[in-house]
């Protein structure tokens, strides 16, 4: 190759060098400071906030180790996990803390990560240890590495989710709560500056939820976490404040300003917008007003119907159904066969006479209102019933008749009279802990007659059962007898019901509750309390 | 520290593996010497065949007894010479940057700071001082090939033996280097980073009101994220509580008429325990014998456990027990895990009970109480004179040990509770060792696998172009490092098959316990890998395992090296290079710039 083609190569790369840096311009020029919005890349980072300056701190350390691995990133998380697994299984907790720090450098965005090792850390290793002190620490370590998950990816409202729920619920609902609870307040090195009185897991669980709120409020997507469990579970830390406050014998006002914290708090999630699954939202205070919507619309349009009309179109309706539909109908329940039973679903479908269905019907002057109160009814209708299954999933019900009654004087009066009860019978002081449990099964009782769906709580009866099985106890030990009319018998027959629900409440239980079925504004069904909205995270 | 095996004693080694490595040498060398002389056959017929390979025979034995020392290290120099025009100290200066910026990848909050700094330092060691020497070693010869410059060596009166040897011995000096330097900045950098300092805080002290003796607890300041308990008797001296594997000594000192705490340096961070360890056997909850104890169910089956108020006891039978080894008691120190099967009393810990037994009259001392401390190192003194359950005096060598040989019992005693152990969960602590000697004596460890990396290297590099030896000396020590998984697929112990079903079942997005679909493809599969794995369990048979060298775990859970392990690790070590060295001179001779 002669000098002269050797230089027109040169000149030829150069120029296909320099028409590659035209396009490589165009698609990577950083953004600069003067505010040039750089190229399409820079653009894209910025529009989508995807810039590490956008997601959360540059670690230094973090970028080291990803261009140490030299592009294969990707394999090295891998050798780490399996080699996290294994450090998990041999039990070597050094070797796995210290793993998990390489992995999160390796991949810091990657927030699965940072959710499931905190998880992990504060949930199945913290058990691994016998000490509570040493789960304790665990669990704590579990926390930290969420907030260090955090501050690289600052606009995650999934870590802080968890966060909340962490320190929340591992600390106040695990079986080492009381221990939890106390280490939790003595730790100076996670509350910081904090004042010894706000150092409650569930207030600080809420703070981090509440920050969660915050971010999600700024347009930020929940990804995969449902809007109702999200935020119902900052009021459910308030209520679990209070009830922990009681738990632990603090009554009084301080447990009165608790509560009512805890009722405005779930009020103004029931007053809050919350999508559904059907692109609606929805607020769960509002059911009772559909349903009064509904029956208003529904009066209109009986108003409007001709007499006959529903009976006609039913007839037609049944006249529509095959033979073997027919049967199925009209056999007993109890001699179906299972193929009529499955055909019994369909059936009544079928049978279901709408509002629509009437007006359709209405001819004349009257038709167009017809139409318009079928419509309002069947639109009440349908979101009374969205709610309602939306209210199901949180427990609304039970928790708005408990954000109501546990405020109130006499509850609080009734719940310290048997706490004090319990705490002289675990002394043994036998005549404080009856005049106790004396005083406290009054104030049970004003507070049943009060609110009789309470009898339907589970937890309650439970508590108030061993309770009075103390005071059986006592009454035994100086030697009197139980009451042959027992102030609380409906609390052990509904306990008895509870226990096997084929024995039915007794006429004491509903006696006793119909007297004041008027003043129990909800009258609602009350759930059992397991149905804490709160769900594990991960 | 897990302890799946002891070392074998040295002196019960070296014969067999004397012989075991002499035998495989004949073989090989025999194997060798026949396909010498079939390739030699082929080229000049069976006759100058013979003659080639009896020539060549009979050169090695001239080379061999007419090694020059002075030669070889002449050639060393030069190959040291090479090594740092190769601007091989770059290196040095990657591992001072990795532990400057250690902190930035360590968890500044672990449990066990001194594990895991002293593991760090010694793995980011090896595997550096691993790399420059596979580099140095694996392009060396290639390059002077290529570069002609060898025949500024070759025409002068050197042998190839003394060729193969002089770079061997040239890299290891440059690696030698490198470790003893690296060895120095780590134990400094481990020694600084761990060292820190407390103060009692004052105001958190409190006495008991249970507790008429004046003994008051506090807590210290927080440094190095983490703070202490601190208990002080009645004339301020105390110490504190285990945390992160230390503790701190305090003692007091009066200024005027005011009291201040002195807390102490670290103790227990940096150790090299000197563990005698027994052999375990276990009671089931009838009484009866048996090697195990029950499985709670753990995936690791390690640990064997010990049902709580039952018979069920785990039994540690010590030997070699005298009075001048342990003059004033027995320390035993013991790791024991939990087993809860219901939750009990949370703030009570489990409860257990040692006994010592004389292993032949069954005389046993009264029952020692303990409560479990899972994941800590308990330590329990039992002194000389000890009584038995009766409380008639008992003295722990006239009574309990005989010839030397001691049982301690061990129970749980709180009902459907379980206590874990295993082998190297309790022993006797006979001494503590220099920790300075166990660092060195790891770095050792590192030097041994440096010394084989790079006789790979250069015997690789004799008959393959540089990229290729590096290449090969590579695939050596990744099969090294995992000989133990490679041994275990051939084994069928791990899930997924061998290769060829691996790859099947990640392009199938299989699981691995799922079994492939019985038919002929499957079946082709399996015979393929079984195959395969065969070659590849011989190859790795042939291959040091690079894990047997390594003595990170010892030094990074404060255990002393023994000795016994540091030798058979030379001698193995010194075994591989003569053999590779054998195999480098042969084939360098092959060579024509060589003969």
């Amino acid at each position: 190759m002669s000098q002269r083609q050797r230089f027109i190569r040169k000149i030829v790369y150069a120029c296909v060098i320099a028409a590659l840096l035209l396009p490589l311009s165009w698609l990577s020029q950083p953004a600069a400071k003067d505010g040039s919005k750089g190229g399409l890349l820079a653009q894209m980072r910025a529009e989508h906030n995807l810039s590490q300056a956008d997601l959360g701190e540059i670690d230094p350390a973090s970028e080291t180790i990803k261009l140490a691995t030299l592009g294969m990133r990707g394999v090295a998380a891998n050798i780490l996990w399996e080699k996290a697994n294994q450090y998990h299984k041999e039990e070597d907790w050094a070797g796995l803390s210290a793993t998990l720090e390489q992995i999160v450098r390796l991949q810091p965005n990657f927030v699965s990560v940072w959710v499931f090792q905190g998880w992990n850390l504060s949930y199945n290793i913290s058990v691994e240890f016998d000490d509570y002190h040493d789960r304790y620490r665990w669990v704590i370590k579990g926390i930290d590495f969420l907030k260090e998950g955090t501050q690289y990816n600052r606009d995650e409202p999934r870590l802080l989710t968890d966060i909340g729920w962490t320190v929340a619920h591992k600390i106040g609902k695990a079986d080492e709560r009381v221990q939890y609870r106390r280490l939790f307040r003595e730790d100076d090195e996670f509350n910081g500056s904090r004042p010894l009185a706000q150092r409650d897991n569930w207030l600080v669980g809420r703070e981090w939820l509440v920050k969660a709120e915050q971010i999600v409020a700024r347009g930020i997507p929940l990804k995969g976490k449902s809007p109702l469990l999200f935020y119902s579970r900052p009021p459910m830390c308030l209520v679990n404040y209070a009830q922990t406050l009681e738990e632990e014998g603090t009554f009084g006002e301080v447990a009165k300003n608790a509560w009512k914290k805890a009722s405005d708090s779930w009020t103004e999630f029931s007053d809050r917008d919350l999508p559904t699954q059907h692109n609606l939202s929805v607020r769960l205070g509002e059911k009772e007003a559909y349903l009064k919507r509904a029956q208003e619309a529904q009066a209109e349009l009986a108003r409007l119907t001709p007499p006959g009309l529903r009976e006609e179109i039913a007839k037609e309706k049944f006249d529509a159904l095959s033979e073997q539909e027919r049967t199925a109908h009209d056999t007993p329940s109890e001699q179906r066969t299972p193929e009529q039973h499955a055909l019994l679903a369909g059936v009544k479908h079928k049978l279901e006479i709408h509002h629509l269905d009437i007006a359709d019907r209405i001819t004349g002057e009257t038709h167009s209102g017809a139409f318009k109160a079928a419509e309002d009814a069947t639109q009440a209708d349908f979101m009374a019933k969205l709610i309602d299954s939306e209210r199901e999933i949180v427990n609304f019900d039970y928790w708005t008749l408990k954000c109501r009654i546990e405020p109130d004087d006499s509850t609080l009066a009734a719940r310290k009279a048997m706490y004090d009860g319990d705490r002289a019978f675990s002394k043994g002081d036998l005549v404080a802990c009856s005049q106790a449990y004396e005083e406290g099964l009054k104030t049970w009782r004003q507070v049943l007659d009060k609110y009789p769906s309470l009898l339907k709580d589970s937890d309650l009866t439970e508590d108030l059962v061993a309770s009075i099985g103390h005071y059986r106890s006592i009454l035994h030990q100086m030697d009197k007898e139980f009451p042959k009319t027992f102030i609380l018998q409906d609390v052990l027959d509904a306990d008895a019901a509870l226990q096997n629900p084929k024995v039915p409440l007794s006429e004491g239980a509903s006696s006793g509750a119909a007297s004041s079925t008027a003043n129990d504004p909800s009258n609602a069904e009350v759930p059992n309390k397991d149905n804490d909205p709160s769900k594990p995270a991960p | 520290m897990v302890l799946e095996s002891e070392p074998p004693i040295f002196l019960n080694w070296i014969g067999p593996a004397l012989l075991s490595f002499l035998a495989s040498a004949a073989v090989l060398g025999l194997a060798a010497l026949a396909v010498g002389f079939l390739i030699a056959a082929f080229r000049y017929g069976p006759v100058g065949g013979g003659d080639v390979t009896y020539r060549m025979l009979k050169n090695a034995l001239g080379d061999l007894v007419s090694l020059s020392s002075r030669r070889i290290l002449a050639l060393a120099w030069l190959a040291v010479q090479e090594s740092l025009r190769r601007r091989v100290l770059v290196g040095f200066g990657i591992f001072l940057l990795i532990l400057l910026f250690a902190g930035w990848f360590l968890d500044t909050k672990s449990n066990d700071p001194a594990t895991l700094y002293l593991s760090f330092v010694l793995t980011a060691t090896t595997y550096l001082v691993l790399l420059i020497a596979l580099f140095l070693s694996a392009f060396s010869l290639p390059a002077d090939i290529k570069n002609r410059t060898i025949y500024t060596i070759v025409t002068k009166p050197v042998r190839s033996g003394e060729l193969v040897l002089g770079r061997i011995l040239g890299f290891a000096v440059i690696g030698t280097l490198f470790l003893g330097v690296m060895g120095l900045c780590s134990y400094v950098f481990v020694v600084r980073v761990l060292s820190h300092a407390h103060e009692v805080e004052v105001a958190s002290l409190r006495s008991n009101p249970n507790d008429t003796s004046g003994a008051r607890t506090g807590r210290t300041s927080l440094s190095q994220n983490h703070r202490h308990q601190v208990t002080l008797d009645a004339d301020g001296t105390g110490s504190t509580d285990m945390v992160q594997g230390h503790f701190h000594e305090i003692t007091p000192q009066i200024v005027g008429d005011k009291t201040t705490y002195v807390v102490g340096s670290p103790q227990g961070l940096l150790t090299a325990r000197v563990p005698a360890y027994g052999s375990l056997r276990f009671k089931d909850r009838g009484g009866k014998g048996s090697e195990r104890g029950i499985s709670v169910g753990k995936e690791w089956k390690y640990h064997s456990y010990v049902e709580g108020a039952t018979l069920a006891a785990a039994i540690w039978n010590f030997s070699d027990i005298t009075p001048e080894r342990f003059p004033d008691h027995l320390p035993i120190e013991m790791t024991i895990r939990v087993f809860r099967s219901y939750k009990g009393d949370i703030e009570k810990g489990i409860r257990g009970s040692l006994v010592l037994k004389n292993p032949r009259t069954g005389r046993a001392s009264a029952e020692q109480f303990f409560v479990a401390k899972d994941f800590y190192v308990d330590r329990r003194d039992i002194p000389r004179k000890l009584n038995d359950a009766t409380g008639q005096p008992l003295d722990l060598f006239d009574d309990l040990v005989v010839d030397g040989e001691l049982e301690i019992w061990m129970q749980c005693l709180d009902n459907a509770q379980y206590l874990g152990v295993a082998k190297g969960d309790l022993y006797l602590r006979a001494r503590d060792a220099s920790f300075t000697l166990n660092f060195i004596k790891s770095y050792l460890g590192i030097w041994v696998q440096m010394l084989l990396v790079t006789s790979f290297g250069v015997m690789f590099s004799t008959f393959l172009s540089g990229p290729v030896a590096m290449m090969a000396t590579l695939a050596s020590m990744v099969v090294g490092f995992f000989a133990q998984f490679v041994f275990d697929v051939a084994k069928g112990a791990v899930q997924g098959g061998g290769p060829l079903e691996s790859f099947i079942r990640i392009v199938k997005q299989q699981n691995v316990t799922t079994q492939l679909e019985p038919g002929l493809t499957t079946t082709i599969v399996q015979s393929t890998d079984h195959v395969f794995m065969t070659f590849m369990t011989s190859i790795t048979s042939l291959l040091p395992n690079f894990k047997q060298f390594s003595n990170v775990n010892y030094v990074a859970h404060g255990f002393d090296i023994p000795p016994d392990a540091v030798l058979i690790q030379l001698c193995t070590a010194a075994g591989y290079v003569a053999a590779v060295f054998a195999i480098g001179y042969f084939f360098l001779r092959t060579r024509e710039v060589a003969r």
